[in-house]
């Protein structure tokens, strides 16, 4: 692992432990009451996911043009965070639903969209899981459309008519909602590049494994 | 008739809470959050299950996939070693 990863990952633990601290202490939505604190987490790994799917989209389409498998290894570790933060977004986004708006669900054009990212990021694991030679360039192709979702859903609360919270929700937070917001939005994007250096590690060690047998047989 | 009085009765009663919620407005699309300083006591207990399954869940998720990487890592470190002993010995041999 590299020199900063040890730093990096203590100052992420840090930050993980006084989070709960700062979204306890923020004031209480006057619609939303209570449960609007799940916003503190829903957000930041909603931004996760969509930022996982662009990594992985990027690191396709360099893979696809260049052929470097460093990108392929990047490409893949990016998908299974996607995944990951897909469904912390898919999960939590539902429990709060069911308070602000009665319901568990809505196909809206936010969730649905989002479920479809997710559900490309899971088609994509399962490819080069299961796809044998060749899943590798046919993944990368599916990455794209991943990439290509991620603008859709982020536009879908401005030109659609849906009931989720537009984004100018973000922009508009007082001091006291912005604060946690932030600091969690932070402390996720530092978990979201350990975790990912840590997945791109194991498979660079994969890849390491798979040239020993290689030279094993020749 | 009456059978068929009936009938039509019961299916009207049916359709009415139907086109009652269908007139109903959809929630307001909100663009601001803004704070308060108490939270109303109606509303304490029925969010707080929905809290703690959230936060519980993003834990536990985070803790899974963590603990998930790191047995890989371990596993694939382990036979890295054992490929690299294997190799080292048929170059001397």
């Amino acid at each position: 692992m590299p020199n900063w990863f040890t730093p990096l990952a203590g100052i992420c633990a840090l930050m993980f432990a006084a989070t709960p601290v700062l979204i306890a202490n923020a004031p209480y939505e006057s619609t939303m009451g209570l449960v609007q604190k799940i916003f503190y987490v829903h957000l930041p790994s909603a931004w996760m996911f969509l930022g996982g799917a662009i990594v992985c989209g990027i690191a396709s389409v360099r893979f696809l043009f260049r052929g470097d498998p460093r990108q392929d290894r990047l490409a893949w570790a990016a998908a299974e965070l996607v995944v990951l933060f897909g469904v912390i977004t898919l999960v939590t986004g539902p429990l709060w639903a069911r308070k602000a708006w009665g319901v568990w669900w809505q196909w809206d054009v936010r969730l649905t969209s989002s479920l479809m990212g997710w559900m490309v990021a899971v088609a994509y694991m399962l490819l080069r899981k299961y796809g044998g030679p060749g899943s590798d360039k046919l993944a990368a192709g599916l990455a794209l459309f991943g990439m290509a979702n991620v603008p859709f859903v982020y536009i879908s609360v401005n030109y659609w008519r849906t009931i989720h919270p537009t984004t100018n929700v973000v922009p508009t937070l007082p001091t006291s909602f912005g604060l946690p917001l932030w600091f969690s939005a932070v402390t996720f994007l530092l978990l979201f590049i350990l975790l990912l250096r840590m997945r791109v590690r194991l498979e660079e060690q994969r890849a390491r494994i798979d040239t020993l047998y290689l030279s094993m047989d020749a | 008739m009456k059978l068929l009085t009936a009938i039509l009765l019961i299916v009207l009663s049916c359709g009415i809470p139907g086109v009652v919620r269908a007139q109903q407005p959809p929630p307001q699309q909100q663009d601001e959050f803004v704070p308060i300083d108490q939270l109303p006591p109606q509303d304490q207990l029925p969010a707080a299950p929905l809290l703690v399954a959230a936060y519980s869940f993003v834990v536990l998720a985070l803790f899974a996939y963590v603990v998930s990487v790191a047995r890989r890592l371990t596993n694939v470190q382990r036979e890295l070693e054992r490929l690299e002993g294997d190799v080292k010995r048929g170059g001397s041999a």
